[in-house]
């Protein structure tokens, strides 16, 4: 066997090896780790990414499409990849910052990230149902132990036991439905089974439901939501972050292995579709409305991480190539302003529960250059030009007029409408409440931690939302384009 | 001699100021003055290069400077980077680029606070007008239109009055509701026309069902109708402008583009909607002067007042528009330039009383004349030229959009006409009367009340704000065919272009035709 056969297991091999070694170095049950010793792990993790980026970054100006038996590192691949080694890498930015500022600073924590982004890797990188369990899998329980992994917070492990449980039945449904496609049609590759002929067995509908529930349950669409908001509020800042951009977006990538095909499915093709059309606009009302209820900023873009899912599924709506084209670059501008918004709470230096609206009163003023950012992340995460999210989604609602669901379109604006509401919210308290004498009071006696990594991690995400709006010429057709023209070629 | 200006001069214009702009909000509050002043410098010298657009002479097809080349494409449907300047913007956009270096300096000293984020979120503002006036390619004005209510609606927020907060954000979702529908409808003609310059849109929109039309009208007219306001959606405008003297001028600013854009978008895309539906738009248009008048003959605020009072005169506007005639249309582009003249030169010196008295209840005024005559001398010009005197640029285009109703092919012309007419009797009513209190008569003799606190008449730089002001009322009154020459051709054009796809609407301008109108005023 070639050394070039591997080449598609390279991304992956990467951080598997990092993840592996980094719990060695802590062995000590002591917080008495040097601070270089730290530095080296948090530098070893940073490696491992950045040999996976750079490995698939190379692949991508190649134009190679290596494949290991049933793992395939096409484009699709490349783009997922290249998009969870990203956000992987500002978390970890992050992390270093929220983790000294809550006094908790674990290798682990590192391991289990660079688990999940294998797992992750693997999920978008096959269409055997049986590997992408594995790495659903993967994915998944490195993530259950992250949100509860500051073990000093009570409320910490209630949120990582209410994700477990509600992940541990979503993995069952995917796997009882892999188990029923298997059975019916005999194969365990995704693209063939559904363009096998037994498309109007009502078992084969129950299988492929399924499925779609474990898919749906990590994009975090209503009505498979219920975990969101109390697992990212449970879970430190950056992984919360991490959670809603790179577990939703392997999802929505794998999903978009697996849709393309349901839809040639000819008579349950048009019944998916009406599937996805209910989702999103349940996820889309019941995301939002909950979402300008809130009191508390983190549990806020919690719920509009859900209701930007909505967005995404309308795309899948739409269901033509430029619609999944719009897909792709949505995410990616989401994995920018939706880790930035979750990194202001870091580079603010908010620890422990206290994420209220009223926490952040008057923050926007004291250090002027995060409010430009804090800004920026929110009125792109609202929609309104000229920043990279209103390119995702006029990309998106324009293949949903031009393909005539003029009024789905309707309803995602007015959707976001009623966002804007929220994020101005935000805002507001940034900028216009001034903070109250208790408040200042307990700013003065414990001043927040520097946060000079977090800041630095935000200056990136708020270029790359800004470039994303004003030169998305370069973005769309050169990279969100081609990962669907190449990636759906090998599903079709 | 071909430099980069020469031919990338609106790029420069509208781009800018908006740099300029970002590198003043990066600055620390401890050196606020210093961002002031360099904001200012940034603001005179753009406005010195904006006159170079007085230099050009239009090209075969009307425009004065094109730039024109592709942005982006996503599946077939291209985005263009496209500004021209032509007859229909020029003035427009020259006005804005006089009025950013005319508010810092009138506000200069009344800013409470953060006085060099104010100077760079004006200058981004300037980039989001001139973008959207200059802008020749729908998508590329969407994103200039949505944009710019962003440094809006941080002035509101940040220097407003008690009620900021809810001001601030009722306008922006006010604003943002009109303009998110209206993309549905301008994503659905793109499609249909594969493009997304007004030129294919307009065929495309030709060969859609009469019912498509309306409703693709109603989608654009609601987007420009909350911009202007329009009588039943302009609940917003009250709060932000009575909230935020200091934002009132740039929310001003960009309120000129609901009617711009309805004349330079929705006619040419939709002439037999346009044609059809007008008598509706009147009849909005009618009711907005009347009511926008009476309510403003009630307010005890002088700036709830003004604000009332543009709403009326915005009504005229809209009447002007409505007619489709060359005279009316030629009137309410006069009157779009003229309202960014009198009411701002109003509105800023409502902020010169309240800096000094802290208040703008009329009631606490009285006398003002005998401690400010300066003051009061330019407040009398520009409350002549807002109810329309002869010599001041009101005049000149209320007269036209009247004239051009009146004449309009419309049955409904002759009433509107009249009905309007009765609305510059109001607006003569409620300024004098509300002259008459501030200005005249007794002395406000508690000590508390504005007038005792008004011990200095206008510093130069006041003086300096409000004198060109004053220079281009009269000289728009005395002369019009300076500014209203440009456009002569482009709105004859635009009208005849309109006409063209729908033979079924009624004559249109039948009186007017392409009469020139010099033969008015000379």
């Amino acid at each position: 066997m070639m050394a070039k056969d591997f080449a598609a297991l390279w991304p992956l091999v990467f951080p598997a090896v990092g993840a592996c070694f980094l719990p060695l170095a802590s062995l000590d049950r002591e917080h008495d780790t040097a601070k270089w010793i730290r530095g080296v792990l948090y530098l070893v993790t940073l490696l491992a990414l950045g040999g996976s980026f750079f490995y698939l970054a190379d692949l991508w100006h190649v134009g190679g499409q290596p494949s290991f038996e049933a793992l395939r590192m096409d484009r699709l691949a490349q783009f997922s990849g290249i998009f969870i080694t990203v956000a992987a890498a500002i978390t970890v930015l992050q992390a270093w910052d929220h983790f000294h500022q809550e006094g908790w600073v674990k290798a682990e924590t590192l391991s289990l990230l660079l688990f999940s982004v294998t797992g992750m890797m693997l999920f978008t990188a096959t269409s055997n149902l049986l590997l992408m369990f594995l790495g659903l899998e993967l994915l998944s329980l490195p993530l259950y132990a992250l949100v509860g992994t500051v073990r000093t917070r009570p409320e910490a492990s209630e949120g990582a036991m209410k994700y477990f449980l509600t992940g541990a039945v979503a993995s069952s449904c995917f796997l009882m439905g892999t188990v029923l496609l298997y059975g019916l049609t005999g194969t365990l590759d995704l693209s063939r089974a559904m363009a096998s002929s037994a498309g109007s067995d009502p078992l084969f509908l129950a299988g492929a439901a399924l499925l779609l529930l474990g898919f749906l349950f990590k994009t975090s669409a209503v009505p498979f939501h219920q975990w969101t908001p109390d697992a990212y509020q449970a879970s430190p800042h950056p992984i919360a972050g991490f959670m809603s951009v790179a577990t939703k977006g392997a999802a929505f990538v794998a999903l978009l292995r697996a849709f393309p095909g349901a839809l040639s499915l000819g008579a349950a093709g048009p019944k998916a579709q009406q599937a996805f059309a209910v989702l999103a606009v349940l996820t889309l009302v019941l995301g939002n409305l909950t979402a300008l209820v809130q009191t508390d900023a983190k549990r806020m873009l919690a719920y509009s991480s859900i209701s930007h899912a909505g967005y995404l599924l309308l795309g899948f709506v739409a269901g033509t190539p430029a619609a999944y084209t719009g897909i792709l670059y949505y995410l990616a501008i989401y994995l920018a302003m939706n880790l930035g918004a979750f990194g202001l709470f870091t580079a603010y230096g908010l620890v422990g529960e206290d994420t209220s609206y009223d926490a952040l009163r008057g923050l926007g003023w004291k250090r002027p250059l995060l409010g430009l950012y804090a800004a920026i992340f929110m009125l792109s995460l609202a929609g309104i030009p000229p920043f990279g999210g209103f390119f995702g989604k006029y990309l998106i609602f324009k293949e949903l007029v031009g393909t005539g669901h003029t009024s789905l379109a309707v309803l995602g604006v007015l959707a976001s409408l009623v966002s804007l509401a929220y994020y101005l919210r935000f805002l507001v308290a940034l900028f216009l409440q001034a903070p109250t004498e208790a408040l200042e009071r307990r700013r003065a006696e414990q001043p927040a931690a520097p946060a000079a990594l977090a800041s630095a991690s935000l200056f990136v995400a708020a270029f790359i939302v800004v470039m994303g709006g004003l030169a998305q010429g370069l973005l769309i057709p050169g990279f969100a384009q081609r990962a669907i023209e190449e990636g759906l070629k090998l599903v079709r | 001699m071909t430099t980069w200006m020469s031919t990338h001069l609106l790029s420069f214009l509208v781009f800018s100021p908006g740099a300029a702009g970002l590198a003043l909000l990066a600055f620390p509050e401890r050196q606020a003055r210093l961002a002031k002043l360099l904001g200012l410098l940034v603001a005179i010298a753009l406005f010195g290069v904006s006159l170079r657009a007085l230099s050009l002479t239009p090209d075969a097809s009307g425009w004065l400077f094109l730039e024109h080349r592709p942005w982006f494409s996503v599946a077939g449907l291209p985005v263009d980077y496209r500004l021209g300047l032509d007859g229909l913007n020029l003035w427009l956009a020259l006005l804005t680029a006089l009025l950013v270096p005319v508010t810092m300096l009138a506000t200069w000293s009344s800013l409470a606070k953060r006085e060099g984020t104010f100077a760079g979120l004006l200058l981004l503002l300037e980039t989001g007008v001139l973008g959207a006036l200059l802008s020749q390619d729908m998508l590329f004005f969407y994103l200039f239109w949505e944009g710019m209510l962003i440094p809006t609606t941080f002035m509101i927020w940040i220097w407003g009055g008690e009620d900021r907060r809810y001001a601030g954000t009722k306008y922006f979702l006010y604003l943002a509701s009109g303009s998110l529908l209206w993309l549905v409808g301008l994503l659905y003609l793109a499609g249909q026309a594969g493009s997304f310059s007004p030129e294919l849109m307009a065929q495309a929109a030709a060969g859609l069902s009469l019912h498509a039309q309306g409703w693709l009208f109603l989608a654009f007219v609601l987007a420009f109708a909350i911009k202007f306001p329009i009588f039943p959606v302009h609940t917003w405008m009250p709060d932000a402008y009575s909230q935020a003297p200091v934002a009132a001028v740039p929310v001003g600013m960009l309120v000129k583009l609901g009617g711009y854009g309805f004349l330079r978008f929705v006619i040419p895309i939709l002439p037999a909607a346009a044609a059809r539906h007008s008598h509706v738009l009147a009849v909005l248009a009618v009711v907005a002067i009347l009511f926008g008048s009476l309510v403003a003959l009630v307010q005890r605020d002088m700036k709830k007042l003004v604000a009332y009072s543009s709403l009326a005169h915005m009504g005229f506007v809209l009447l002007g528009l409505a007619s489709l005639s060359v005279i009316g249309v030629q009137g309410a582009l006069l009157q779009l330039v003229n309202l960014g003249v009198s009411t701002t030169a109003l509105f800023l010196m409502i902020g010169m009383l309240e800096r000094r008295a802290g208040t703008t209840m009329i009631a606490d005024f009285g006398g003002v004349a005998s401690r400010m005559p300066v003051l009061t001398g330019f407040w009398l010009l520009a409350a002549m030229a807002s109810i329309g005197l002869p010599l001041t640029n009101g005049f000149v285009g209320e007269f036209l959009i009247l004239n051009g109703t009146f004449t309009s092919g419309f049955a409904w012309g002759r009433v509107a006409a009249c009905l309007a007419t009765l609305g510059v009797l109001l607006g003569a009513a409620y300024l004098l009367w509300m002259t008459k209190r501030v200005f005249w008569g007794a002395e406000n003799a508690d000590p508390d009340g504005g007038t005792a606190k008004l011990a200095q008449d206008l510093t130069a730089r006041e003086l300096a704000a409000l004198l060109p002001l004053a220079a281009l009322i009269l000289w728009i009154g005395v002369h019009p065919r300076t500014f209203l020459a440009p456009s002569d051709r482009p709105v004859a054009q635009l009208l005849s272009d309109a006409q063209a796809p729908a033979p079924a609407a009624p004559a249109l301008g039948t009186a007017a035709g392409s009469a020139p109108l010099s033969e008015v005023h000379e």
